[in-house]
């Protein structure tokens, strides 16, 4: 569980650290847009040095950008494969036994995955350089406009905050569980397929029981210190906008204009 | 008036038995009450209704004159704080600091003034070198800090310590205790602490004996410990200083001393001069 890189926050402090959360979050959305829209290498070329750029400033080295993209391996060959069959469009650039390759399956197909790898960057670098906390205020305040038709912004940030909260609590809460069972005997690593369905039952089954325990505890917890589920709170962390992040989006948009232009002018 | 007034209070959870059953008590604004009995017996469920996390459904329970009802609920809370028997399940924010401020959040306190009230806090319980910490990283002795820093930050009249330290190791047990004790030295805040500790008991100024739901005794702990024979009858332990005085009892040597030192030192004494 501790090898997974993709939303994995970096606690260390950078320029990227301190920009605010909304200004990221709202970068994030720009910035995917810009990824999704061109139709040149050129718009590429230049996200990717903006991007390396952002890297540079938040302090994260390339290797765990790289390691990001492994889950995505077995999807780009699968990716590659289907557009090798598919397409037939361009020149042959060379026949594997009854199977003609056309340039335009191989081109077509490094675009999308240079896309979905700019896009993975993008958002590893969002995740990484945002506490998970402040990222929840950010979704919250951009939520905001939806209280309007009733959507429970706040509850909905508040159920995120606990749950991320509980991450660490009910994962150790899972190792006691599993070596309660595995001194009982159960056995987690071998056997048929069977045998470890009933096996993860018996791990399953007690850590739903405890959490929900858990939930009906903090509850009541919550209730005596006053809180009230919708009612108006105040905040201990503000969120405050500065010269920087107007910057930062006013770069953001920059980019998504280029990239929409491109599709007109290169 | 008393600060708290419990009056024929009844409690069931189901149809079948009352949890609590017709009790009625009052505690003294700055006294501190420690409730004891077996686990079943009603402490939880009666600390519960005080907190106003269960309903009062039979009998009345007022705190300061205002009866803990739905209508009244916002502004007992106020006034009123519970400590929890399980450290992890009560520690709501990311960090410390965001945990106390859980609390001043919900009532309303301005932002600005936050940063200050918890730093206030985190002293008075000894956590500031751990203010920016994660739970996973703190002990369940500092957890329960946390939880009584984020109760003391709402200024409260009354703590409701419901088994709080049952959960913890030796060293925990301590610094709670002892951070009860001092809670309990001054006059403004009154606590109910709910407890198996017999040697909490006796710190107390007084204890309130529940069993099967019934109030069974209600008065100063040396009291209640001079019926020895009572509390076995429920099957309730009787600390170990009680034990030697009641021993000696028997030979009709009255010891007065609160500690065994002290009663030692007696023993000595009168045995010299006879």
């Amino acid at each position: 569980m501790n090898n997974l890189v993709f939303g994995k926050y970096i606690p260390i402090d950078s320029f990227m650290h301190r920009l605010d959360p909304r200004a990221k979050l709202i970068g994030l959305f720009l910035m995917i847009a810009a990824v999704f829209v061109p139709k040149s290498w050129w718009v590429f070329l230049v996200i990717a040095i903006l991007l390396a750029l952002a890297l540079l400033l938040a302090k994260i080295g390339i290797k765990m950008i790289v390691q990001s993209f492994k889950p995505m391996i077995m999807m780009m060959i699968f990716l590659l494969v289907i557009n090798a069959l598919t397409i037939k469009t361009g020149d042959i650039l060379f026949t594997l036994g009854p199977v003609e390759i056309y340039s335009d399956a191989i081109f077509n197909t490094l675009f999308v995955i240079v896309r979905l790898l700019l896009m993975i960057s993008i958002t590893t670098l969002l995740t990484a350089t945002t506490n998970p906390l402040d990222l929840t205020l950010g979704i919250e305040w951009l939520l905001h406009p939806l209280e309007i038709v009733h959507f429970p912004a706040h509850e909905v940030a508040m159920m995120v905050s606990i749950a991320l909260r509980f991450i660490p609590t009910i994962i150790e809460e899972t190792m006691r569980i599993m070596n309660a069972q595995k001194s009982r005997g159960v056995d987690f690593e071998n056997g048929r397929f069977s045998e470890k369905i009933a096996a993860i039952l018996s791990l399953i089954v007690p850590l739903f029981s405890v959490a929900f325990e858990r939930a009906y505890e903090l509850a009541d917890a919550m209730e005596a210190r006053g809180y009230v589920p919708g009612a108006e709170r105040t905040r201990y962390h503000v969120l405050k906008f500065r010269f920087t992040d107007y910057i930062f989006i006013l770069i953001c948009v920059l980019v998504l204009t280029f990239s929409i232009l491109s599709r007109f002018y290169l | 008036m008393d600060l708290i007034e419990i009056k024929d209070v009844s409690y069931s959870y189901d149809d079948s038995k009352k949890a609590v059953d017709k009790v009625s008590f009052s505690v003294k604004q700055g006294d501190y009450v420690t409730v004891i009995g077996h686990n079943g017996s009603g402490k939880s469920t009666l600390a519960k209704m005080i907190a106003g996390l269960l309903p009062v459904k039979e009998g009345s329970i007022t705190i300061d004159g205002l009866e803990v009802n739905e209508e009244n609920i916002a502004k007992i809370r106020q006034r009123l704080g519970i400590v929890f028997q399980n450290p992890d399940n009560q520690f709501i924010g990311s960090t410390v600091k965001d945990d106390i401020a859980f609390g001043l959040e919900n009532k309303r306190v301005p932002s600005k003034d936050m940063e200050g009230i918890i730093r206030e806090y985190a002293e008075k319980v000894g956590l500031t070198p751990f203010l920016t910490y994660e739970p996973q990283n703190l002990s369940g002795g500092q957890k329960q800090r946390v939880a009584i820093a984020g109760i003391l930050a709402m200024a409260p009249d009354i703590i409701i310590f419901d088994e709080a330290t049952s959960m913890l190791d030796p060293k925990g047990k301590k610094e709670i205790k002892q951070l009860m004790y001092d809670l309990a030295a001054g006059d403004d805040i009154t606590i109910l602490s709910i407890t198996h500790d017999i040697e909490e008991v006796l710190q107390s100024d007084r204890c309130v004996v529940l069993n099967k739901g019934k109030l069974f005794m209600y008065d100063e702990p040396e009291k209640i410990f001079a019926h020895a024979d009572k509390l076995r009858e429920i099957d309730l332990d009787v600390p170990f200083i009680e034990q030697v005085r009641e021993a000696f009892g028997k030979y009709k040597i009255r010891l007065k001393s609160d500690d065994l030192k002290g009663m030692v030192e007696e023993l000595c004494r009168s045995g010299s001069k006879s």
